[in-house]
């Protein structure tokens, strides 16, 4: 597990850097940000994974949604990896933006021709924080994730599926219930087959419904001007209606005239670093 | 070591080798007493090679070693040539070896040897001396013959020689007379001294090592206590030692050490107490001197003045007298002046009738002699005053000398004193119902006592007679009890004596001390930092200013000495800053210019968080407070129009205003709601519109929650806004924290810890919590508690 570095720059006293490696759970190339905090200089600091939306690489992340001067002052090691296998020759993984290359939907496949390399959950939540804790300065006992629509998605379903395992959960726009909304189907559809009982360990509504464990603070922002959420792609309401069923704490924010893009991201970034921060520095 | 100096320098004046050997000698002390015993190594063994030398080659180099040794005695003088000056220094030295005698723990030393020590010459002395001469014989040795050999030393030669230094010593002692005793029995002396050499032997073992090196089987190790002297382990199993308690020789040391400094203590105290003692006699003599010159000059005065009215009354009764003579002369004068002229009368007369006789005409003879007789007639018709007309005696009047008895007897009789002078109130002096009133009699009265009368000072008419108090008093000074507080007293006084009473004095006034202020325990708030008090003034008449006093208070429940004031508040409250998470308590005290008032009440301040009270004038009045203050109930509405609002009070809104302190900074309180109970809790300005419903307006910021029928729905106001959120789990416990250094208002879910939402508001002014109820419920209020560790980075 190699790491081979491609970029680094210093950000707030810190660094953003950017690795490639060898991935044995995708069997390809993988790239990664990482922005490691000053703190890190010193001390093993909590890891915060951030799972991007459709057709995004880690660099969307790392250079538009200015999360690292939060990163900094709150001491956090944000990891941004890719959104799926990349080059991997999968006939069709390149036909259309939201199926296939920057489309994983963080599931890992069970259908051919894709279940070899699009098995981005354990990458996500495996393979990836192995290859960071055994690499940076990070604690293993302290980790959070969130991500953007696809990725908050991903965030979710990460964080519901193994109770504890996250120390808390956020999510810009994500896709709250992807087994009723036309991108999850397709993607699920094609990831994982037509039997619709398969993709209910991948719907975060779903999977809200059914969950049991340790408490989980999740921060939910959603512009109120997202075409998206207009379009019936992402389904807030679903996953509020589960979770206030199910007693899991959400703060759901309808943010008025905000859209689907990094600009929104980048205004409430600071808002769920620090709501990652209260429980992973607590 | 300053000692060392002291004791060397005068030396100068004595022969060089002397000089020497006495620098030798402080030098040798300095390192005793600095403990540096491994010192000593070097130089012993030299001192008992050359002593050798001295004593059997050089009988002049003996005469010095004893000439100088004798310098470093008693301090007895040797030769009549040695000045006062060395004297001193010897004593000085003298006191050094005493002490360091004591040290060694020679001094009770009991042995049999010791009686004659006792007698005689007290060993730490002759320790000392012994010392001194070795290290004498060591530098006159080294400068006289520095190539002595090494070879010369013999060491069975060691014992003796001791023996023979002491006796030598000995002998130098008493040919001083140093010890006149001492050779009164020359036979049993000599056996002394042996046993003064083997124990002078012993005890300089313990000054020195190197000895040790000799004779290694004889260093005393241990301290007998039953006998008070060092002894050999060794002793301790054999011989007379052997039922006695021992200890280390370095605890009796230290022991000794600790007396001898305890001994410094006292005198050090008794020096300081006859220093007072002399300060306070010469203080009293200076006055003993000043009071006769007083008295002799008054005597003289008064004699003067008596003196003076004898003369007077004496040249007064003088010039009566003389009156009364040239009177009584003149008198006399015109009497004989008269008496003569009837003389002559009479003499004519006779002459005339002798005449007449003669005559022979008969005719003219008759005519003649009717006419004599006639004026014969005459004459003796008038009067002849035979008589003296005066007393010629001196008339004997009586003297009065009752003024001068009056002149005599005020030389012993003190005039009636003046009238004496009040001060003015000396700041502090008074308490709530006590002044101490000072008054200064008129310099040269004798005044037997006072009398001090005094009344309140009113501004009512002066007709209305005040009740007056009078009382008598030795002392120029009284303290009065049993006044009112912060009241003005007049007082005045009258001096006494048995001669008679002086006039009144000027009137002064006085004021009592305040009676302590109130403080209203429902008015004070505190934060972390900072504690605003309130208090009632509890006086009628104005005060100048308050002095509010804190301690901290500890855990251990007893109050810390640490106590602050803050003085000069003008006005009845106060903000005060404090410590962090601390427990203070605090009093007020009231001060005018007699003097401050006793303590308040205090009020106990928790710095753990914010803390406030509810602010009822503000409650609407379909709102309760219960009995712990901090749970307020809605009631089914009424009709509305029954209420008689009050002023400040809440008309639109159930609602009730807390107390902030204002301060800057962070505030955090908590609010108890049941799920569906339907509030609006937050803060707003002081000023907020009474009759405006929160949140709609710019002066108040609030959650707000609403149960609709499909679900509890959350807004989060201010001017009528709110953001769309929801939230899935209805919070119970809201925790709300005002962040006024980041211009925050946020909102918890603290049974979640879970972040609600936060307004950025820039605060023009101070705010203050609020709650209101929309629908009959209950609301629990908590604060004073510190803002929760997870919180702190929002």
């Amino acid at each position: 597990m190699a790491l081979k570095q491609i970029s680094s720059n210093k950000c707030y006293e810190g660094f953003q850097k950017v690795f490639e490696h060898d991935s044995t759970e995708l069997k390809c190339k993988m790239k990664f940000g990482i922005y490691l905090p000053p703190k890190a200089d010193t001390r093993k600091c909590p890891v915060l994974y951030w799972l991007s939306g459709l057709t995004c690489t880690e660099q969307n992340f790392i250079t538009k949604a200015g999360h690292q001067q939060a990163a900094a002052e709150h001491g956090l090691i944000v990891v941004a990896p890719d959104t799926s296998p990349r080059g991997c020759n999968i006939e069709g993984e390149d036909e259309s933006w939201d199926f296939g290359t920057g489309a994983s939907f963080y599931v890992n496949a069970t259908e051919e021709p894709w279940k070899t390399n699009y098995r981005m959950y354990s990458y996500i939540t495996e393979e990836l924080p192995q290859l960071v804790n055994a690499n940076f300065p990070a604690d293993p006992e302290r980790m959070s994730i969130f991500g953007h629509s696809m990725g908050g998605h991903g965030a979710l379903i990460c964080a519901l599926k193994s109770p504890g395992k996250y120390k808390s959960v956020s999510a810009f726009a994500p896709i709250c219930n992807p087994t009723q909304c036309p991108w999850g189907r397709k993607a699920f559809n094609g990831y994982l087959g037509v039997d619709q009982t398969k993709w209910e360990p991948y719907d975060a509504t779903l999977l809200a419904k059914s969950y049991s464990g340790s408490q989980l603070d999740i921060l939910i922002d959603q512009g109120k001007d997202d075409q998206f959420l207009a379009a019936g792609q992402l389904l807030p309401d679903n996953f509020i209606a589960a979770c206030t069923e199910r007693k899991i704490p959400v703060v759901f924010r309808l943010q008025q005239g905000y859209d689907h893009s990094y600009f929104f991201i980048s205004t409430f970034i600071n808002d769920h670093i620090k709501h990652h921060a209260k429980y992973l520095n607590a | 070591m300053s000692s060392s100096s002291m004791a060397t320098e005068p030396e100068t004046t004595s022969s060089s080798p002397d000089k020497v050997s006495a620098r030798d000698l402080g030098h040798s002390k300095d390192e005793i007493a600095s403990g540096l015993i491994e010192e000593c190594d070097s130089t012993e063994p030299d001192g008992l090679k050359f002593y050798h030398m001295d004593l059997y080659e050089s009988k002049e180099r003996l005469d010095i070693f004893a000439e100088v040794k004798v310098t470093g005695d008693k301090g007895h003088e040797v030769s009549a040539e040695q000045s006062g000056e060395k004297d001193q220094i010897e004593c000085s030295s003298q006191k050094e070896i005493d002490e360091l005698a004591r040290l060694y723990g020679l001094e009770d030393d009991k042995e049999i040897v010791e009686d004659f020590r006792v007698e005689h010459m007290p060993l730490p002395e002759v320790s000392e001396n012994k010392e001194s001469s070795i290290q004498k014989y060591n530098v006159e040795h080294k400068k006289i013959e520095p190539q002595q050999s090494m070879e010369n030393i013999e060491r069975e030669f060691g014992k003796k020689m001791f023996e023979d230094i002491v006796q030598e010593h000995d002998g130098v002692s008493s040919n001083c007379h140093f010890d006149e005793e001492a050779v009164n029995d020359a036979s049993n002396e000599e056996n002394q001294r042996t046993d003064i050499g083997g124990k002078l032997e012993d005890n300089d073992r313990t000054l020195s090592e190197p000895t040790a090196q000799q004779n290694e089987e004889e260093i005393p190790d241990i301290y007998c206590v039953t006998c008070g002297t060092p002894i050999r382990a060794f002793e301790k199993l054999f011989g007379i030692h052997k039922e006695h308690e021992v200890t280390q020789l370095a605890n009796v040391i230290e022991d000794v050490k600790e007396e001898i400094h305890n001994n410094m203590g006292k005198l050090e105290e008794q020096i300081a107490q006859m220093e007072n003692l002399v300060v306070h006699l010469e203080e009293i003599f200076i006055n003993v001197e000043e009071n006769f010159a007083r008295q002799e000059q008054n005597f003289e005065i008064r004699y003067n003045e008596v003196m003076q009215a004898l003369t007077q009354r004496c040249e007064d009764k003088l010039q009566a007298l003389g009156e009364e003579k040239k009177e009584k002369l003149e008198t006399l004068y015109a009497q004989l002046v008269a008496c003569g002229k009837k003389l002559d009368s009479s003499r004519e007369l006779i002459e005339l009738i002798q005449e007449l006789r003669k005559s022979k005409e008969k005719a003219e003879f008759l005519k003649t002699a009717v006419n004599t007789a006639d004026r014969a007639e005459e004459f003796f018709q008038t009067d002849t005053e035979l008589e003296l007309s005066i007393n010629q005696k001196y008339e004997n009047k009586m003297i009065d000398f009752s003024d001068v008895q009056q002149l005599m007897d005020s030389i012993n009789i003190v005039p009636a004193p003046s009238a004496p002078v009040v001060n003015p109130q000396s700041p502090n002096s008074a308490t709530g119902t006590s002044v101490r009133v000072c008054w200064s009699p008129f310099s040269e009265d004798t005044v037997e006592r006072y009398q001090l009368y005094y009344k309140p000072v009113s501004d009512d008419a002066p007709t209305e007679k005040q009740t007056e108090f009078m009382m008598k008093v030795k002392e120029s000074y009284c303290t009065v009890y049993n006044l009112v507080p912060n009241t003005q007293y007049e007082f005045w006084v009258t001096a006494l004596n048995t001669t008679g009473i002086s006039p009144a004095s000027e009137r002064a006034v006085y004021v009592t001390a305040p009676s302590p202020p109130k403080i209203k325990p429902k008015d004070c708030r505190s934060c972390e930092t900072a504690a605003l008090v309130r208090w009632e003034s509890g006086n009628m008449n104005p005060v100048d200013s308050y002095t509010v006093e804190l301690c901290k208070v500890s855990t251990e429940d007893h109050e810390s000495d640490i106590t602050e004031s803050i003085v000069g508040i003008p006005t009845c409250e106060s903000l005060i800053q404090l410590d962090p998470r601390e427990k203070y308590c605090i009093h007020v005290r009231a001060a005018n210019v007699g003097g401050i008032s006793e303590r308040s009440k205090p009020v106990t301040i928790h710095t753990t968080g914010t803390f406030f009270h509810l602010n009822e004038e503000t409650a609407h009045p379909l709102l309760s407070i219960l009995e712990d203050g901090f749970t307020i109930a809605c009631q089914e509405e009424e009709s509305l129009l029954d209420f008689s609002y009050q002023y400040n009070s809440f008309t639109r809104c159930v609602a009730v205003m807390g107390n902030l302190i204002p301060v800057r900074g962070k505030h955090y309180w908590e609010v108890d709601a049941d799920e569906n109970v339907e509030y609006r809790i937050g803060v707003a300005f002081e000023d907020t519109n009474r009759n405006g419903v929160f949140g709609t307006n710019n002066t108040s910021w609030c959650m707000r929650h609403v149960v609709t029928p499909s679900r509890h729905k959350y807004e989060f106001l201010h001017c009528g806004s709110t953001p769309d959120v929801r939230i899935t789990i209805t919070p119970k416990k809201i925790g709300i924290l005002l962040d006024y250094d980041n211009w925050k208002l946020s909102f918890f879910n603290m049974d979640l810890l879970q972040h609600l939402y936060t307004f950025s508001c820039r605060f023009q002014h101070f705010v203050h919590p609020f709650f209101a109820l929309e629908k009959p419920g209950v609301l629990r209020i908590h604060n004073g508690i510190g803002v929760p560790e997870s919180l702190r980075s929002f």
